[in-house]
């Protein structure tokens, strides 16, 4: 037999009325039992509930869940009828699960700009970083000594940067940061020291020149002042960008101008010698800097249109 | 005869700062010889906001009156530095340090030269830290150094640097102009045919000295 609690919304469920339930003075109908409230229920009667308490507490969800959904009809009847004087609140949940198209479009280009790696590339897209790649990153071993200084200077230089701007109060900004550069270039020349010997001159000026390096001091020129965490994944990402730019531009020049790879003679003749030089190295960074630009704009406009797509009904 | 020796060493002198400014100009130009100072310069021809001789004149004031003080760290500072530092500590660690610390103090003096001017001075202190912290200024002064250039080559190579790198921006600045056409590839469009222009003006300069001079 159907329970006899008035408050109980057996009329408003179609298939409360169908079902044939066992007889017995235990048997309770709740409307639409859902995994979540049958989730509490044996939660609370492993809590040592008795059964009526869990039942009262499964026929109030109920009525907060239907209450909630006549709440949310009102809400749009009151959006389709712009006269009316107060629309009612939606529920929170509802607004955290439905996105308007305006902002996937903002969350989509934010996403864009995060990505220093492929996206938003430093070097490929931004254009930072440009003097150590154009001239000095010139073979495989030059542009692994160069991966290793940014290693040890992106990321610490743009911490230790910020630590310092909040303990000044954002002041005198481009003076700390060029001189975190300088005073953590002490440890690094000397840990790039230890690791590449001698060779570490065949870089010149350009591996001191790191410390005012756009990509490593970029920042400085944006009066915000990003929290240390925040600096940490940002120079993380930026560090492995700019290493994947160098690395590619090495490889490839050496490859053109030489006719190797780390060393390895792949070529008896080198297809292109002017790769070597600074010249061809702008050249060949602006050949790379177009197809990368081509292909991250076509991904990106593609995002877009799916972006477009599933979001045609929810412009606002 | 005395008289007419010293004019002559003094003529010798003047040819010699002009020699060395007019190849810093051009054969060792700062941009097309050593790709210093480049991302700037794409910056500063890509946007309008900034104007190039607010940016150029405040490097060029900062490196003419910082190559003095470069000539003197490296005559004086730096061997004593060499002798007081330990063994595990190499001089060349410090560079950036102590040639930086030379920019600076010039940016202070040019600071105070500008601010004579009032507020017509205004949009050049704006861009002068920007323009004291730039690969070109820090690139020809390590150039300076790593050449032991003699004070008057450091001051001569300094002023054609800094006027090589306005030559530079207006070189390119003119080419971007021209390159603002439809016949562009879009993938072209901005940077890329930017750094392939530059590269083109590389190569001339490139095939005219043949081999690098510094």
């Amino acid at each position: 037999m159907p329970s006899t609690d008035p408050n109980k919304p057996r009329g408003k469920n179609p298939r409360a009325g169908k079902k044939k339930k066992p007889e017995g003075p235990q048997t309770l109908i709740i409307p639409q039992i859902s995994p979540e409230m049958l989730e509490s229920a044996r939660r609370a009667a492993s809590e040592g509930k008795t059964r009526q308490e869990i039942e009262q507490a499964a026929l109030d969800t109920a009525r907060q869940q239907q209450e909630a959904a006549q709440a949310a009809q009102a809400a749009q009847a009151a959006e389709a009828q712009p006269a009316a004087p107060q629309p009612a609140p939606r529920p929170e949940a509802e607004k955290r699960r439905r996105k308007t198209r305006a902002e996937a479009e903002a969350e989509l280009a934010q996403r864009v700009h995060d990505d220093h790696l492929w996206l938003n590339n430093p070097v490929m897209m931004r254009g930072l970083g440009l003097a150590p790649i154009v001239v000095a990153a010139s073979n495989c071993d030059n542009a692994l000594m160069l991966c290793a200084a940014a290693i040890l200077l992106l990321t610490t230089t743009r911490m230790l940067a910020v630590a310092v701007c909040h303990l000044t109060g954002n002041r005198f900004r481009p003076v700390i940061y060029v001189y975190s550069a300088a005073v953590l270039y002490i440890p690094a020349y000397c840990i790039l020291y230890n690791l590449f010997g001698a060779d570490l001159t065949l870089l010149g000026i350009y591996l001191p020149l790191m410390v005012v390096e756009p990509a490593i001091i970029k920042r400085m020129e944006n009066p915000d002042l990003e929290p240390v965490g925040e600096a940490f994944r940002r120079g993380i990402n930026n560090t492995v960008g700019l290493c994947i730019a160098i690395l590619l531009v090495g490889m490839l020049r050496e490859f053109l101008g030489a006719g190797s790879m780390f060393g390895a003679v792949l070529l008896d003749t080198p297809p292109l010698p002017i790769a070597s030089e600074p010249a061809g190295g702008f050249i060949l960074v602006g050949l790379v800097a177009a197809l990368w630009t081509g292909v991250a704009n076509a991904y990106v406009r593609y995002k877009q249109e799916e972006v477009r797509h599933n979001y045609a009904e929810r412009r606002r | 005869m005395l008289n007419a020796a010293a004019e002559l060493s003094v003529l010798e002198a003047v040819l010699h700062f002009f020699t060395y400014a007019v190849m810093a100009v051009f054969a060792e130009n700062i941009v097309f010889s050593h790709g210093l100072g480049v991302s700037h310069l794409l910056k500063l021809v890509e946007t309008r906001d900034i104007r190039t001789l607010h940016y150029c004149l405040p490097i060029l004031l900062v490196q003419l009156l910082s190559a003095p003080l470069v000539w003197a760290a490296r005559v004086w500072f730096t061997p004593w530095v060499r002798t007081v530092l330990p063994g595990w500590l190499p001089a060349a660690a410090l560079r950036p340090v102590i040639y930086l610390t030379c920019a600076t103090i010039a940016m202070a003096v040019v600071w105070l030269l500008f601010r004579l001017f009032g507020r017509h001075a205004a949009p050049y202190l704006e861009q002068l830290p920007l323009a004291t912290y730039n690969c070109c200024v820090l690139g020809t002064i390590l150039i300076c150094v790593n050449q032991n250039f003699t004070l008057l080559e450091t001051v001569a190579f300094s002023l054609g640097s800094g006027l090589g790198y306005l030559f530079a921006v207006a070189v390119v600045d003119e080419g971007r102009r021209r390159l603002r056409s439809k016949d562009v590839p879009a993938i072209f469009t901005g940077m890329p045919i930017s750094l392939i222009y530059i590269g083109i003006l590389a190569l001339a300069i490139y095939g005219l000295v043949g081999h690098s001079i510094v």
